[in-house]
Order: C-alpha cells, then sequence, then structure tokens
C-alpha cells in the first residue's frame, strides 16, 4: 500500500502535539510538511513548538514550513487552555532543526501545484485556523486540483461554540478564512466539537498513554494531564476533548466514525455570530453539500487507536 | 532618481492612460505591472497590459498575473467588462506573456528587495485591491518597503458609478480594502469626487492624435470606441480618466489638493463597499490616508495627453527658417 501524502497545517498546541506525534509514528501517512499558523499561539511560538515537537517524535527530516501571522481581516486571537507556550508546563529543548527559508503559503501552492500537474492529490490535515490554505487558494486557485480533501478540525453544529456562544475557536479566529475553504469546492470532512466532544481524554486514559508510550511517555503524560478541562459539567467527566487528534484518527481508521453529508456556511459578518458553522441538514438552502460532517464517533475504539499508535514509541527501531 | 512604481491594474480603458503616462514619464522607473481580475477578466486584462508595454516599445518591463477573483464577494464585472481584450485593430497584438512568478509573490519579492536595499517602492493601485491584500498578508514586513500607495477608488461625497454607495474598485473586493486601509501604510487616494472634475473632450483626443505617435493614437481610439461622456451626469461634454491621476500626482503633485483623513469601508449588508471618510477627527481613529479633493483639470488633461502623445511619435518636425546647420 502506498503511503497517504497529507501536509499537516496546525497551531501548536497541546492537542495539535498529540496529533502530530501519532502521525509521526504512522507509516500509512507520507508527511511532506507542516505548516504552523497563526492560532492557539502567535505565530513564533508556534513554529518552535511544532520543531519541538518534530525532535520530541524524531521527525526532524519532515519540513517545516512557518505560515500566517495573523487573520485576513481579524485581530488574531489565542487559545486560552494550553499554557503560556502553548505545550501546557512541558518543557521541551531548544529546537536544533531550523524551519525552512520558503513560507507555508508558498510551500503549499508549489507542492499542491506539482501534485495537481502529477494528477495525485494532496490530504491537507488542518488542525488550525484554515488562513495559510485559504491564502494559497486565492493565490493560486489552481492548487484546488492538487488537493485529495481537506480533513479539518473546526466548527461546532449542534453543539455550542467553544471560545464564545456560537463559534468553536479556530473557525472564529478567521471566519473569512474558513469560509474561502468551505467555498472552494474541495471535499471536506469536518470534525467539529459535535465529534471532538464525544472523546474526553481522562485523567484514567493518561496513566494508560502514560505506561505504554515508551521514550516519550512523560512529556506525553504532561501534555495530557494539563488538558484536563476540569469541567464535569459541562463533559460529563474530568479530562478534555481530542480536538486534533481526530483528524489523524480519522484518516486511518475511518471505521470509528460516521459522518453526514451537507452544505456548510461560516458566518463572518455578524459579530454575536462570528464564525459560527452552520449546516443545512434538510436542504433549506438548495446549495450542494460541500462537506462531510462527522456526527458519531466510537470514543472507545478511538482511544484504544491512539494507545496502540503511540505505543510505537516503546517499540526497538523508533527513533 | 526616477520614482520605482509597481503599477497593479485591471486594464480597462483608464489604466490603459495610466500606464501610458507613466511609461511616457522618465521620472519614474516602472519595476513591474501586475494585474489583477476587475474591469475586465484576468486574463483579458493580462493580454490588455502585454499589449499596452508592446505598444509603447516597453516589452522589458515585466507583467505578472495575480488574483483571478476578490478575496471573499463574487466578482463583480466592471460596466466596460465587455470591452474585453483591446481590439487589435486599436492596439495591435502581442506575443509578450506574463511571467510565471505570481503578482503577489513579485509585489513581496520587490518591496523586500527594496528593504534589503534601503529603499522603498511606491504602488500605483488602480484596480480592485485584491493583490496588494495578497501580499501583505504573505508577508506583512513588506509593508515597510512601501513608501506609498496610490489607490484610484472610492467616493464620497459624489454618487458611485457602479453602486450609488460605492465605486467600482472597492466594491469590487472591499475585504481587501479593508486590509490595505489598515495596513499602516500611507495611502493617498483618488476618489471619484476628484476624478470626476476632469472630463477628457473632443479636444483632447485629437491632441493626442496630434503627434501621430502609437500610444497617442491608440488610446484616442480607446477612449472613441468606448465612450465614457455622459453629459447628463457630468453636466457638460467629456469622459473622466480616472486611473491615470494616481501616475499624474507622482509627476505634479501640485496639480491636487487633498486633507489627511481617516478613511475605511463597510463590509456587509447591502452597502457593501461603500467608502467613508472622516476628516474632522469624529470617529477617534487616526488619519490613514490623504485623500485627493481638487485637480488642476486643464494642467491635469493637458499631462495626460502631451506625455502619451510623445510615446514613439517622430520627433518635432524643426520649421525650416530655424534648421541648425550640421
Amino acid at each position: 500500500m502506498t503511503a497517504i501524502p497529507i501536509i499537516i497545517d496546525c497551531d501548536p498546541g497541546i492537542d495539535d502535539s498529540i496529533a502530530l506525534l501519532t502521525a509521526f509514528v504512522s507509516p500509512e501517512l507520507d508527511i511532506l510538511g507542516i505548516t504552523p499558523v497563526s492560532g492557539n499561539q502567535p505565530l513564533p511560538q508556534a513554529l518552535r513548538n511544532t520543531l519541538q515537537i518534530c525532535e520530541l517524535g524524531g521527525r526532524n527530516d519532515i519540513p517545516v514550513f512557518p505560515g500566517c501571522t495573523r487573520p485576513l481581516l481579524r485581530e488574531p486571537i489565542y487559545g486560552q487552555f494550553h499554557g503560556d507556550t502553548g505545550l501546557g508546563n512541558t518543557r521541551l529543548p531548544e529546537p536544533v532543526k531550523p524551519p525552512e527559508t520558503i513560507g507555508a503559503v508558498d510551500f503549499l501552492i508549489d507542492r499542491l501545484t506539482l501534485a495537481a500537474d502529477a494528477g495525485h492529490g494532496i490530504t491537507l490535515c488542518c488542525l488550525g485556523p484554515l488562513t495559510n490554505i485559504a491564502m494559497a487558494l486565492r493565490i493560486d486557485p489552481r492548487i484546488a486540483a492538487g488537493i485529495e480533501r481537506v480533513v479539518m478540525m473546526g466548527g461546532a453544529y449542534r453543539e455550542p461554540g467553544n471560545r464564545t456562544m456560537t463559534a468553536e475557536f479556530n473557525m472564529l479566529v478567521d471566519p473569512h478564512a474558513a469560509h474561502v475553504v468551505f467555498s472552494s469546492g474541495i471535499p471536506i470532512v469536518a470534525l467539529s466539537l459535535d465529534a471532538t466532544h464525544q472523546v474526553i481524554l481522562g485523567p484514567e486514559h493518561v496513566s494508560q498513554f502514560a505506561r505504554v508510550s515508551g521514550r516519550i511517555a512523560d512529556r506525553l503524560a504532561e501534555l495530557m494531564a494539563f488538558w484536563d478541562r476540569n469541567q464535569v459539567e459541562r463533559y460529563g467527566s474530568r479530562g478534555g476533548p481530542l480536538h486534533d487528534p481526530l483528524v489523524i484518527a480519522w484518516l486511518l481508521a475511518p471505521r470509528l466514525f460516521q459522518t453526514r453529508r451537507a452544505r456548510v456556511f461560516v458566518e463572518y459578518e455578524s459579530e454575536l455570530c462570528m464564525g459560527q458553522t452552520i449546516a443545512d441538514w434538510y436542504d433549506k438552502s438548495g446549495q450542494e453539500p460541500n462537506a462531510d460532517i462527522v456526527t458519531q464517533v466510537d470514543a472507545e475504539g478511538v482511544i484504544a487507536f491512539f494507545l496502540d499508535r503511540l505505543s510505537r514509541y516503546a517499540a526497538k527501531g523508533v527513533a | 532618481m526616477a520614482v520605482e512604481i509597481i503599477i497593479d491594474t485591471d486594464p480597462g480603458v483608464d489604466d490603459a492612460a495610466a500606464i501610458l503616462l507613466a511609461l511616457a514619464s522618465p521620472e519614474l522607473a516602472v519595476l513591474g505591472v501586475t494585474v489583477v481580475a476587475g474591469n475586465v477578466g484576468l486574463e483579458a486584462s493580462v493580454r490588455n497590459a502585454c499589449k499596452l508595454l508592446t505598444l509603447a516599445g516597453r516589452r522589458d518591463i515585466p507583467v505578472h498575473a495575480g488574483a483571478s477573483r476578490p478575496l471573499l464577494r463574487d466578482q463583480v464585472m466592471g460596466k466596460y467588462a465587455h470591452i474585453g481584450v483591446f481590439p487589435d485593430q486599436i492596439v495591435p497584438p502581442t506575443d509578450l506573456l506574463p511571467r510565471q512568478v505570481s503578482a503577489i509573490s513579485f509585489i513581496a519579492d520587490q518591496a523586500r528587495l527594496a528593504i534589503s536595499e534601503g529603499r522603498r517602492i511606491t504602488i500605483c493601485a488602480i484596480g480592485p485591491l485584491t493583490n496588494i491584500a495578497l501580499a501583505l498578508r504573505l508577508d506583512p514586513d513588506i509593508a515597510q518597503g512601501i513608501d506609498r500607495i496610490a489607490i484610484m477608488g472610492g467616493t464620497f461625497a459624489t454618487p458611485g458609478h457602479r453602486m450609488p454607495w460605492s465605486e467600482y474598485n472597492i466594491l469590487a473586493d472591499p475585504h481587501a480594502a479593508a486590509i490595505v486601509f489598515a495596513s499602516g501604510v500611507p495611502l493617498i487616494l483618488f476618489p471619484l469626487d476628484v476624478t470626476l472634475q476632469a472630463l477628457f473632450t473632443q479636444t483632447d483626443l485629437a491632441e493626442l492624435e496630434a503627434a501621430n505617435g502609437p500610444a497617442g493614437r491608440a488610446l484616442a481610439g480607446l477612449l472613441r470606441s468606448f465612450d465614457r461622456s455622459d453629459i447628463q451626469r457630468y453636466g457638460r461634454p467629456g469622459g473622466p480618466i480616472h486611473d491615470a491621476m494616481t501616475i499624474a500626482f507622482l509627476l505634479q503633485p501640485r496639480l491636487f489638493t487633498g486633507s489627511d483623513a481617516a478613511i475605511g469601508v463597510t463590509l456587509c449588508g447591502p452597502t457593501a463597499g461603500q467608502t467613508w471618510m472622516d476628516p474632522y477627527g469624529k470617529s477617534g481613529l487616526p488619519p490613514n490616508a490623504v485623500v485627493m479633493r481638487e485637480v488642476d483639470e486643464a494642467a491635469y488633461r493637458r499631462l495626460v495627453t502631451t506625455r502619451i502623445a510623445r510615446i514613439g511619435a517622430a520627433p518635432h518636425p524643426i520649421p525650416e527658417g530655424r534648421k541648425i546647420k550640421a
């Protein structure tokens, strides 16, 4: 089987880091590059965190391209649950590996143009605000032909928002970019809060991960422990939702997810509802569906999937 | 030293006048022509830019194709979109092609180069502001390499020509305009309030053709074929040449009077694309532009016509009695 070529667009971020560490030990994925963007953290910190996680995962072979430093139109806002550095209390060594000199948007355009010419689309795993992708699409719309699909963590349909009453963080940061992506015609799989709130990483899971994950165990357990929202009323238990890693799980174990196709609209005009994602479940808009929205997740299956993957850091031969 | 400019454009007849005026002016060094979808679609605009550079004998100046659509809104075509590619009998065909590098990268690269060499470039923005907005978002640092952006766009006291509340370039991409307005780069705005003060008449067309130069003839041909006069609206004969004001200002700033103001653009609702200005500090916002209010019409018309007429024209014949002995 040939590996699925992917580019990971992210804003690490604790849950981004878990997603990256999982992708790193998944030979079914060919990670062509990582493109950090301003989101959970300002770009310099998101970039540094990406490089540190690459080193932690032993994947300095993957090029990292610095992305956009701010959203298209709105002033930047940052995440609230990732600690001062974006990686909780986890302290990682100074990264040795430098970022690439070309920027994320130029990399996306160049690499996706190649993919379009070769007729082999690349899957974009979008874990942060969609600024980099929207920029690339507007500068060179032909790259759409080089994108197999966008698998994104973002949005909230039947769940309320997590940053405002109506908006999920990634959509709120850059709703204009989200509109560009949702109106692009590119196949989209959306892992919204509807899905991610079904998978709560609790304290009992943290100790399980700590037991199996070998040489990254201490760091991984620190990251995961910091993620505990301690909001039982909201999430039904201790722990925090496993947002971004679900993108990787969907790619590798789609059987754990159920989806429903619908047209998605993104609000980018009303300040009250800014960044709200609206799904046309019952064909009220008369417009063609543009996304597969994940509605159901096998939470136990997903936790087992991540335990299996991250246990590979304990295996011999993993850098 | 010549002022280094990039012309960001969607030619377009009055864009043609702006480009030709710049090419006719040794005070300006045109680093490149960056093209954006607007008055006409991107491909036709690129063809027209290439045709104009060839016409003026300046195939050395690179043409770069940019954004083929606005950032968010659906494309609104110009009132004169039907022009498409300029007719070959007016502006001859060319084999000149745009360069590989996109307009957005070109603008960013030129600004970065300017920064590294301690220079600053000027941008004349005479189409929707999509390319410039994308360049500013691609690399926000380039703002430091841009001396100023002279924009043909917006309208305040004068009703719009594409929609009553909006001038075309801003209407076509209000989000891009918002990005450029908030960029911190010094802006000089030429709204309809000033561009409609100068109307070009048959006398001006005759002036363009007087020297029988190819550029003057072509521009007169374009203005004749796509007549912009509207006596009901303007109250007198003649049609405006909006875009060339940005170039004329760089050549002869004294032709214009303007004032500092905070300017902005409405992004949503039925009047999206409407520009507002605050010359009296009511908004508490600091001025971000010089908004031009008046032009010396006669001098502007003379500048445009005489300079463009000169391009590629035979030198003035010397009257018999004053021949200088070899």
